[in-house]
């Protein structure tokens, strides 16, 4: 009849959701998303010599977000190496390095500039292992993400341009804990690994993560909460607006975190639109040709007899990011918008 | 090294005349020409090949140039890392790719390096130490620098040399790659191939600034050599690579050359005009070291015709060995994209009697510390 | 009418600025001007910290500072007001903090009779399970049949609608035992009506919890019985200037520091159990957890460093905690990291408990109610008599995998000891 505890890792109702970790809190410490990214890059530093970063004034300066920051001072400049503004130059010397067995992590200073890196990127790292069979072990970390007055050049969420690039692994995380974990794994996997990181949740979002060595598979999603009536599957900053929701609405919402948009978790995802019947694909990146449009087709290829409902996205229409604030917020999805869209979707 | 030290001393240049008499033993030499004569008749094989439809897609050769990637790569070692272009095919020679493997990969057969996932020029032995190319030019010169930079990161005394055209020095990504190399001091040997056209644009409308002239404001040195001269494209990549060796930084040397065939076998190059080809062809990179081996160094003419003969019998059992390989199972066409683990690189060859004798040293060495 | 004396009228917010896209919140490092000095604008009035960047921040009007509302040392987030400048009337609403137009497109489309509309899952549920649709009422838009309703309508019989992988076919459906058209009534049958209701995610997480807790852990429960005599003295002597202060003191916070004092003395109590890398993993910070019965379920906020807490702060902590995980106003920190678990169930009357502990901590001490009981008591003479004395069950369920019976034992001797000496030491 006593009931000693309840299970920590369920969202309290109305409260924000970030904080729910996988982990057991007596190994783990609170972080932000950012620490969290610091942290392990930094474990890898120090496991694996042959770990370096690459990008502008990630030295000495610590890096424009600040993320390695203190580690000039503890591996030195050729290590924490700063480049020249020349993003092929970043993603290409990456790519011998890493052919050569070092392990870089090319920080791009804002993702929007990978476009003046990509031919690196999608022509040569991408394309290495498929057509000659050398393997390119590198990561490029790219601070996405709008709500902040970037503009149309500091506010993309670029991963739908990597998802046409057959070879590169994709990765988004939204929690502190999974940031930490699928960078750990994106360094040490064998491939080059665009690793997405949420400006917006950089300060905002703290969560549990593990001390030390923690890694999450690369490939795998996480139902960060179950439920039967609905499915909202997102990454990144939606996930966020998702899990406050479900939170507020009554009724039972299964929220799915992809974490992986590349390669995507088919199986968790046709295995909940199965399950629910209706489905919501939410993501802060534009629509268009994107990563809710190659969801919605897997469930309609694989679960359309299951389905209750039609498909549905909640995403940025496909504009430029504006810079004006109402224009933003017009822009990018907003809690209410998600809400608004679970409604509907619940009342099909 | 700091960025103030690189500064002080901006203009090292390599000097061609300063470097001597390099040390090319007579095996040497008959060696540079069996390797150009092998690029020479492999190529020709080749273009029968495609003119006979065994070769799909397009066809790239390095008719002239010969003398440029047999040179400059016979100067490395084994453990040097290459990243080769479509004008070539010698450099895959020197580092012990044999002909049949080359012809398979132009005609889409499982015996090529890529296995037929890529056409002509564009792959690399990964086990010989090199890295193929793709077609945006010039990529690979970036690709070489991180190599270099893998080198430098680890303290390594070894080299990364990677070939271009005159055409790729308008590209931005030839001042990012030379910009870092020079910030950097990179391990690097850049070997520019200015043969006159970027398919049919002439060099007046590709700079107005000669590339060498621009190496030396990278803060690195730049020279420029007879491309058609094999002795002294070895003699100046033999230089720079010790010179990166010693961690002096990258060198751009510069072999002015003619492309001999159009850009492509589709290209009838009716944008040269006939006196300039022909002015060329005079200075055969082959037809002058053949001429100078029985000059200068003696070798009998009949050794030299022998040689050519020898060669021409090893590409025509390389061709038929190549026709008999296998076209891929399509199966294979999805599989590949990710890779399950990192592999190193193998070693090249280095057929320069300089490394022969270090390996002979070597094991020499070996087997008195085993005795 | 001018407009300057318009803005005269109208105060200016000075807010907390964005200083750099990622930077979410900022911290006052210092008010260069007080309140009521008048300001001109641009000059720097308050000095600001962040975590990428320090500043000054100026005025963005002028005229008088009416008041500073976010004081030294006090972190809040962009486009938090942080002071007043100027005019009676309330500061206009930053350009920001407008509600954006809502889109046009919101304009509902007229109803559309979808009662004859069946999703592809209604259909085929339809064919599996033979129902004729037509008479099936749907609760959807438009009338339409959900899913939801064929659910209500089988009565929640009908089979899985998925199965784990999509790349496997489903299961066949496992064969129930045929009732048979003349089938004996079934034991369900005999319960007569039900209410079936889905476990909600609370209910959910506490039953996953509690099952995984009793399968790892060696559950084993010590009881000790203790006399609250001393403590009650205490409490009536000091609660009332507890009172006053706003702090309400429970015998609970009175356990508690006796709690917290043990674990400093039985180290091995406030610890966790990683039976993956076979360790017991020791904690210099007693986090001791609270378990808060809530509406539907129960919640363990967490206090964090108790052990640098006295009587009147855990009293304090205790009572804000309870009172925000009632009002579903926790923070997730609160949550999260505790060493040793108190419950408290015995404000409902009930005497005894087995607890289950809070995984991966290695016990839980449950207070039970305190009832008056006559017992033996021995007078400072030695002779004895009976007397009435408030009393309680400790009961505290340990994991024998991480300690033994008698450090428990000892354990909640020590803390049965502090409790009856309340007041005698201190």
């Amino acid at each position: 009849m006593t009931l000693g505890t309840k299970d920590q890792t369920q969202p309290i109702p109305g409260r924000e959701a970030e904080e729910m970790g996988q982990v057991s809190p007596e190994v783990a410490r609170m972080s932000s998303y950012l620490e969290a990214i610091s942290d392990a890059l930094r474990h890898e530093m120090r496991r694996d010599e042959t770990v370096f970063c690459l990008g502008q004034d990630i030295g000495g300066f610590g890096g424009a977000f600040k993320v390695t920051d203190g580690f000039f001072e503890e591996f030195g400049a050729a290590r924490v190496l700063d480049t020249p503004l020349a993003e092929n130059a970043i993603i290409g010397t990456a790519v011998g390095a890493a052919i050569e067995g070092m392990k870089p992590v090319c920080e791009m200073q804002f993702a929007d500039f990978i476009s003046c890196g990509f031919d690196q990127l999608v022509n040569v790292a991408a394309k290495m292992h498929y057509r000659q069979g050398i393997a390119v072990p590198m990561v490029v970390r790219l601070p996405s993400g709008g709500g902040f007055s970037g503009g149309p050049f500091h506010s993309q969420n670029p991963e739908a341009w990597f998802m046409q690039a057959p070879g590169l692994k994709v990765v988004a995380p939204a929690t502190p804990a999974d940031a930490k974990g699928l960078l750990i794994s994106a360094i040490r996997d064998p491939n080059p690994v665009c690793f997405l990181e949420h400006k917006g949740l950089y300060r905002a979002v703290r969560g549990e993560v593990p001390e030390g060595e923690h890694t999450v598979p690369i490939g795998e999603a996480r139902v960060v909460r179950p439920g039967e009536e609905m499915t909202v599957i997102t990454y990144g900053s939606a996930l966020h607006l998702a899990l406050r929701a479900a939170d507020e609405i009554d009724a039972s919402i299964e929220v799915i975190d992809l974490r992986t948009l590349v390669p995507l978790d088919r199986e968790a995802i046709v295995a909940s639109a199965r399950k629910t019947g209706k489905v919501l694909i939410a993501h802060e990146a534009t629509g268009g040709a994107g990563i809710g449009a190659e969801v919605a087709s897997l469930i309609s290829e694989h679960a359309f007899e299951h389905l209750d409902a039609p498909v549905r996205r909640l995403t940025a229409p496909d504009v430029p990011i504006p810079f004006s604030p109402p224009l933003e917020r017009a822009v990018l999805p907003q809690f209410e918008d998600m809400k608004e869209a679970c409604d509907e979707l619940l009342s099909y | 090294m700091s960025v103030s030290e690189l500064r002080e001393r901006p203009d090292a240049v390599v000097d061609p005349e300063s470097g001597g008499q390099p040390p090319l033993t007579g095996e040497d030499r008959l060696r540079l020409l069996r390797l150009m004569l092998m690029m020479r008749l492999s190529e020709e094989r080749a273009l029968n090949l495609y003119k006979q439809g065994k070769i799909p897609g397009s066809f790239y050769d390095g008719c002239g140039q010969e003398a440029i990637s047999v040179g400059a790569a016979f100067a490395l070692a084994p453990e040097d890392r290459l990243c080769i272009l479509h004008r070539d095919l010698g450099a895959h020679f020197v580092r012990g790719l044999t002909p049949d493997r080359y012809l398979a990969n132009y005609m889409g057969r499982s015996g090529g390096p890529t296995g037929g996932k890529d056409g002509n020029m564009h792959f690399g032995d990964p086990g010989l130490g090199c890295v193929g190319m793709v077609s945006m030019l010039p990529d690979m010169a970036l690709v070489a620098s991180g190599l270099a930079l893998a080198f430098k990161l680890r303290g390594e005394r070894r080299v990364a040399m990677t070939f271009f055209g005159e055409g790729s020095t308008a590209n931005g990504q030839w001042h990012e790659a030379m910009n870092l190399a020079g910030i950097q001091r990179l391990p690097v040997v850049f070997m520019l191939e200015n043969n006159q056209f970027a398919y049919s644009t002439p060099n007046e409308l590709e700079f107005a600034v000669d590339p060498v002239k621009r190496a030396r404001t990278y803060g690195f040195g730049g020279l420029s050599v007879d491309g058609n001269d094999v002795e002294a494209v070895f003699a100046a990549a033999a230089e720079a690579v010790e010179r990166a060796r010693e961690g002096e930084g990258p060198t751009l040397i510069e072999c002015r050359t003619m492309r001999m065939h159009g850009h492509g076998a589709h290209d009838d190059m009716s944008y040269v005009p006939e006196e300039m080809l022909a002015e060329w062809r005079d200075r055969d990179p082959i037809e002058r070291w053949s001429e100078r081996l029985a000059g200068e160094f003696s070798v009998p003419p009949k050794r030299i015709k022998e040689l050519r003969e020898e060669v021409r019998a090893e590409v025509d059992e390389c061709a038929e060995r190549a026709l008999a390989s296998p076209m891929p199972d399509p199966a294979i066409a999805t599989e590949g994209v990710f890779a399950n683990e990192w592999r190193p690189l193998g070693n090249g060859q280095a057929p320069w009697s300089r490394w022969k004798q270090r390996e002979a040293g070597a094991a020499e060495d070996q087997d008195g510390a085993a005795a | 009418m001018s407009s300057s004396a318009t803005s005269v009228e109208t105060a200016t917010a000075v807010v907390m600025p964005q200083m750099g896209v990622s930077v979410a919140e900022g911290t006052i490092a210092g008010w260069l001007v007080a309140a009521g000095d008048e300001v001109v604008a641009d000059q720097p009035i308050c000095e600001v910290t962040t975590d990428k960047i320090d500043i000054e921040i100026p005025a963005p009007a002028a005229g008088v500072l009416s008041e500073i509302l976010i004081q030294e040392g006090e972190t809040v987030g962009v486009g938090t007001p942080l002071a007043t400048i100027g005019g009676s009337s309330p500061p206009a609403t930053p350009a920001g903090e407008e509600a954006p137009e809502p889109l046009d497109e919101a304009t509902d489309p007229p109803e559309i009779d979808r009662s004859a509309f069946f999703s592809p899952v209604v259909r085929r549920m339809a064919d599996e399970h033979d129902l004729d649709l037509s008479r099936i009422e749907g609760h959807g838009v438009g009338g339409r049949i959900r899913k939801r309703d064929l659910l209500t309508h089988l009565g929640g019989r009908s089979r899985p609608l998925h199965s784990d992988s999509p790349y496997r076919p489903d299961p066949e459906p496992v064969s129930d035992p045929d009732p048979g058209p003349a089938a004996a009534p079934g034991p369900d049958d005999l319960l007569g009506p039900v209410r079936r209701e889905p476990l909600d995610p609370m209910r959910k997480a506490i039953a996953t919890h509690m099952v995984e807790s009793r399968r790892t852990a060696a559950h084993c429960t010590t009881v000790v019985e203790a006399d609250f005599s001393a403590v009650a003295r205490e409490r009536s002597a000091t609660k009332e200037e507890f009172a006053r202060r706003g702090v309400p003191l429970t015998y609970l916070a009175f356990v508690a520091r006796a709690t917290v004092e043990a674990l400093g003395e039985f180290p091995v109590l406030n610890a966790s159990f990683d039976a993956d890398r076979e360790e017991i993993i020791h904690h210099e910070d007693v986090n001791l957890g609270i378990a808060v019965a809530v509406e539907d379920g129960l919640l363990v906020p967490v206090i964090r460093k108790a052990q640098r807490l006295s009587l009147e702060g855990l009293a304090a902590a205790i009572s804000d905690l309870a009172q925000r995980a009632r009002e579903g106003r926790l923070d997730p920190d609160d949550l999260h990291g505790g060493t040793f678990t108190i419950t408290n169930p015995g404000q409902f009357g009930a005497v005894i408990a087995t607890p289950i502990i809070h995984q991966p901590q290695v016990a839980i001490l449950d207070l039970e109610a305190i009832v008056r009981r006559a017992v033996v008591v021995e007078a400072e003479d030695g002779t004895e008599s009976i007397g009435i004395r408030p009393l309680s069950y400790l009961c505290m369920s340990w994991d024998h995998r991480a300690l033994d019976g008698a450090i428990s034992a000892r354990f909640l001797a020590r803390v049965r000891e502090r409790l009856e000496s309340w007041g005698v030491r201190s």
